[in-house]
This record gives structure tokens, C-alpha cells and sequence, in this order.
């Protein structure tokens, strides 16, 4: 279970670009649920990610993962319980280094690393096994190094190390975003796949309206830092894409609306 | 012969040096010039103990330990200050300056008539040959030119053997993606700090091994032995990606060993076609600069034409 509670951090607090990117966000993801986060640009929808996988630190509020307090932790420590694919498919995977060294890192996540082989001979045929599921044809290139190969098998590979170890928490940031759409279609059948083979909590970040409708079981809308709606159960598994973008809409309205009338009040004041 | 010899010898002894760079500069593409005061360091600390009367082997090794703790400094620096890369070394190095004269008391400590690995391994070998110089492919070599060879070939051939055998192990392959991709091992539970600061520990203290035999060799220590010695290494190992690429960990790090062998060899015929010694260094730099910016500037235009992302 993620608990987290009232997070809020502000990027360059004090300076002109100050930008308060999340302002006391709350949820709790019960275990073997799979929650997708959605939210225009600058919505705090990565931030929020970032925050639960440690690229920094709140400002305020806790963050609780299967029982332990992790508020403070670094990143590479909460790294044992989290399970971790980037949107950029480059992030995910060492490119000079051969598939096989790559994951031969992620079966060893979180664990001590110490002077054994990187690559004994029985985690060799366990690799072979488990790239063939990827269906790919990558278990030939196994000693390929990993820069040559396409984003699309790059983050098929980064979605394989992830989940190597089970992982109490998944996180996915937009990670088909970069891929072409057939690469991208490739990337969410085997993201299903792993997610409901292993039960995998998951907490997945995407700008796709047809992604948001058609994964998970449960659904945060995220705008200006802030939940927006929650959908949850029966609620997210009728909700339409143009419902969402209704919504959007709603709040951009607003918003405009709010900017116009600022600007209308200071201009008669002035 | 004799100035060949000699080449290889330096030329060996420094491929220590050209390894602790590739570590620093080539995996981690961490600009260290603690380099250039760590192998002073490795010189002067083993300078200094056999002078009083410290087992050569462990004189040695204290100087390995002197570099991997100025390295361990210029990576705390570094990650723990947030201190510049660059900034942290150059901190370091001039650091190391001050320390290095206090080390010796002076700025020059002889080694004659003192106990060295060299004269050790000298004695080990005068039984075997019989007699003062023997005869190698009809060019006549003499006692102690014969042990230094034996001795930097032992060592090199073994550090290049733990240092390809180390990345290959789990923690091994950390330091490796550690360079290539520091977010992804951050994110596979890998502390890309303490990896950083182990990688230059090791590095400097290669370094300084290296000052080490390259003081118990010459006979002396000198606190400006230093200087420039991270372009030399970093010579060596542009020199050997020449050569024989960058295909895998193993061959980079044959590579920097041949490098700084052809770099002395190079620099010895060099010197002999009648190069002024005062411009070997202005020679390096300009060496290095023009191996440094070509595969740049070339790789450059490539990836401007291939990406677009």
C-alpha cells in the first residue's frame, strides 16, 4: 500500500519562476491496484511520480510505502521496493553495456552488490527465458549492446528490469510517450501482461485520454498541482475520453475566465 | 638499446597512470586532474618510508592508500560540497602541493643506496642470470634494467587483470553503467555517489602506485613530478582507443596499456631525433587537443543529422 500525505513542493521558492507543483496532494493505492494519473502539461502529474520514487524530496508531507516511512529517503534506497520505467526510453538502460549486463543490474535491484559475477551462468538461461516472453526476438542479441537496439525494445527491456524483482510499487512516467504507436501499442499489451501476471501495484502517468480510459482500476485527474477528480470502481470503468476532456475544458474555462477578470480588476484599479 | 628499455619501462609503469584515467575520465567522464598531485603523493609517501627504513612493499602500498585517499577527498568534494568536477580536483591537487613537501621535508628526497622493490627484486633475480648484464636477442641488458622490467610487467599485467576481472562482477558492472547512465542505476538501487567516490579512490590510488614505482625506479622523489601528468595519461589513452577501440572493457584496457607504452616510445624516439624537452609538454597538449576535439567534432555532425528528439 502507498500512503501518500498532504505532499507539496514548490520549485525555486522565492524566485520569479516559483512554481508550486504540488500543493498538499493526498491518496492512498491499495495494494494490487493499478492507478492512472492524468493531467495536462505542468499539471504536477511527473512531479508527483518523482516524489514517490525520490528524485526529491518533499517539502512537507509523508510518504509511506508497505508499512515503512520512506518521506526521507534517497532515491537509490527506495529503489528496492520500486519498480521503475522513465518516459524517455534512453533513461531505463546503459547503452554501451550488452542486454545481458543490463539486466543482469536490474536482477540485482536494491540488493548488495558485491564481488560475485555480474552474470552467472543459471541467471543466463533464466534471461534467455524471460526476453523470450518479450516475443521480440531480442534472447539472439543478448550480447548486443543495449544503445542499438530501438526505443520501442529499450523500453520493453527497461519494463523487464522493472519488474525483474517484484516490486512493491510500479511506476511508469508516460512511457510510451516517445514511441512510434505501433511500438507504443507493443509497450502496453506487455504492460498489461506484467501487471496482471505478478499483481503489480502500479501508479502509471500518461497525457493519453485513450490510455487513461482503457487501463487500470482507478483514475486521478491532476490539475496546477492539485487532485482534481477521482475516479474510482464502477465510476472509471464507464468513464468516456470526451467526459475527460469535458472536464479539462471546464477548468481551463475557469481559468481563463478567472486570468480575465484579474486583468479586468487591476486595469480599473490602476 | 638502453633509452628503448627505458622507454618501456616508464612507458609500463605509467600505463598505471593511463588506467586510473580511463577510470576517471573514460567511465566516468569526471575530468580529474587530482592526478597530477596523486602520483607526486604516491612518489613522496613511498619516498619518504623507505628512507625510513619501511619494508619497500609496504612503503608501496602506503602510497596506493595516500592516493586512494586524495581521491576519496576530491569525490566527497564533489558529491557531498556539490563542488564543481574540475574545481575539485584542481582544490585537491594544489592541496596536495603543500603536502607532498611536508611528506619529504624538501623538494627532492634521493632513494640511492636505499632497500627498493627494485633492488629486491634485483637480488631475487641476480641468482637466476649469474651475472651483471646478460644477453637478450644479442642486445646486452643489464641487472637492475632487467628487474625494473620484470617487476612493472608483474604489476601491470596484475592490475590489468583485477581491473578487467572487477568489471565483470556486480558491483563491477555498477561502477561500468554508473558513468553510462547514472539515473537508471540510481533507479536499480545503486548509489551513484559512492560509486563515484570508490571509482576515483581507485583511480588515484592507481595513480599514485605509479608515482610510487616510478620513484623507486628513477631514484628519486620530486615534488614537480607531477605536472602534466594527467595529459600524459590521458595521451595514453586516446592513443590506445586508436588502436584497438572501444569494443568492450578488456580491450580499453589493453588499449591504455599499449597507449602508454607507443606514447613513451613516441616521446623517447622523439627526443632522440632532437625534440627540445622543454616543448614536450606544449607537444602533448597540442596532441591531445587535436584527439580530443577530432572524433568530437566528427561525431557531432553525425548525431546533428541523425536526431531529432
Amino acid at each position: 500500500m502507498l500512503e501518500v500525505d498532504s505532499i507539496r513542493k514548490t520549485f525555486h521558492p522565492g524566485t520569479p519562476n516559483e512554481v508550486k507543483a504540488l500543493r498538499d496532494v493526498s491518496f492512498k493505492l491499495e495494494d494490487g491496484s493499478f492507478l492512472i494519473i492524468i493531467g495536462t502539461n505542468g499539471s504536477g502529474k511527473t512531479t508527483m511520480l518523482n516524489a514517490v520514487a525520490g528524485s526529491f524530496l518533499a517539502d512537507s508531507g509523508r510518504l509511506r510505502l508497505a508499512g515503512r516511512d520512506i518521506t526521507n529517503w534517497p532515491e537509490h534506497c527506495r529503489a528496492r521496493f520500486i519498480g521503475r520505467v522513465f518516459q524517455n526510453p534512453f533513461s531505463g538502460t546503459a547503452p554501451t553495456m550488452t542486454i545481458t549486463e543490463n539486466l543482469a543490474l536490474a536482477a540485482r535491484r536494491g540488493l548488495r552488490r558485491g564481488l560475485a559475477w555480474a552474470v552467472p551462468r543459471r541467471l543466463r538461461a533464466e534471461l534467455r527465458d524471460r526476453v523470450q516472453t518479450l516475443g521480440m526476438g531480442l534472447e539472439d542479441r543478448l550480447d548486443n549492446e543495449i544503445g542499438t537496439l530501438s526505443g520501442g525494445q529499450r523500453q520493453a527491456l527497461t519494463l523487464l528490469m522493472a519488474s525483474w524483482l517484484k516490486p512493491d510499487l510500479l511506476l511508469l512516467d508516460e512511457h510510451t510517450a516517445a514511441l512510434d504507436p505501433k511500438s507504443a501499442d507493443q509497450v502496453i499489451r506487455l504492460t498489461k501482461d506484467i501487471i496482471s501476471r505478478d499483481r503489480l501495484t502500479t501508479l502509471m502517468v500518461t497525457h493519453s485520454m485513450q490510455q487513461a480510459v482503457n487501463l487500470g482500476d482507478r483514475l486521478i485527474m491532476m490539475n496546477r498541482g492539485s487532485i482534481l477528480h477521482d475516479f474510482r470502481g464502477t465510476e472509471k470503468a464507464r468513464v468516456r475520453p470526451d467526459e475527460l476532456l469535458a472536464r479539462f475544458e471546464d477548468v481551463r474555462r475557469r481559468e481563463q475566465l478567472d486570468a480575465a477578470v484579474a486583468g479586468m480588476l487591476e486595469k480599473s484599479y490602476v | 638499446m638502453t633509452l628503448l628499455l627505458g622507454a618501456t619501462t616508464v612507458g609500463l609503469i605509467l600505463a598505471l597512470l593511463a588506467l586510473g584515467v580511463y577510470l576517471s575520465f573514460r567511465i566516468f567522464n569526471f575530468p580529474d586532474i587530482t592526478a597530477d598531485g596523486s602520483i607526486t603523493l604516491g612518489a613522496t609517501v613511498t619516498a619518504a618510508l623507505i628512507v625510513a627504513q619501511w619494508p619497500p612493499l609496504l612503503a608501496t602500498a602506503a602510497g596506493f592508500a595516500a592516493g586512494m585517499a586524495a581521491g576519496t577527498a576530491t569525490g566527497l568534494l564533489h558529491v557531498k560540497f556539490r563542488i564543481n568536477g574540475l574545481l575539485s580536483g584542481i582544490l585537491v591537487m594544489t592541496a596536495l602541493y603543500s603536502i607532498n613537501l611536508h611528506v619529504m621535508g624538501k623538494s627532492n628526497l634521493p632513494l640511492l643506496d636505499q632497500k627498493t622493490l627494485v633492488t629486491q627484486m634485483q637480488s631475487i633475480l641476480s641468482p637466476l642470470l649469474g651475472a651483471d648484464d646478460f644477453s637478450l636477442f644479442g642486445w646486452r641488458i643489464g641487472e637492475r634494467d632487467a628487474a625494473v622490467l620484470a617487476l612493472v610487467s608483474g604489476v601491470v599485467a596484475g592490475v590489468g587483470m583485477l581491473f578487467y576481472l572487477f568489471f565483470r562482477t556486480e558491483f563491477g558492472t555498477a561502477v561500468r553503467a554508473a558513468g553510462d547512465n547514472p539515473q537508471m542505476v540510481r533507479a536499480l538501487g545503486g548509489s551513484v555517489d559512492f560509486i563515484l567516490i570508490f571509482g576515483l579512490a581507485v583511480s588515484n590510488g592507481l595513480i599514485a602506485l605509479a608515482g610510487s614505482l616510478l620513484a623507486q625506479y628513477q631514484g628519486f622523489a620530486d615534488v614537480q613530478m607531477g605536472i602534466g601528468m594527467v595529459v600524459w595519461g590521458l595521451a595514453s589513452v586516446i592513443i590506445g582507443e586508436a588502436l584497438v577501440g572501444t569494443r568492450s572493457t578488456g580491450i580499453a584496457i589493453a588499449g591504455a596499456i599499449m597507449g602508454s607504452l607507443l606514447f613513451r616510445l613516441i616521446v623517447a624516439i622523439a627526443l632522440r631525433w632532437g625534440l627540445n624537452p622543454n616543448d614536450l609538454k606544449l607537444v602533448t597538449a597540442a596532441f591531445v587537443f587535436i584527439a580530443l576535439v577530432l572524433p568530437g567534432s566528427i561525431s557531432k555532425l553525425r548525431s546533428r543529422r541523425q536526431t531529432a528528439r
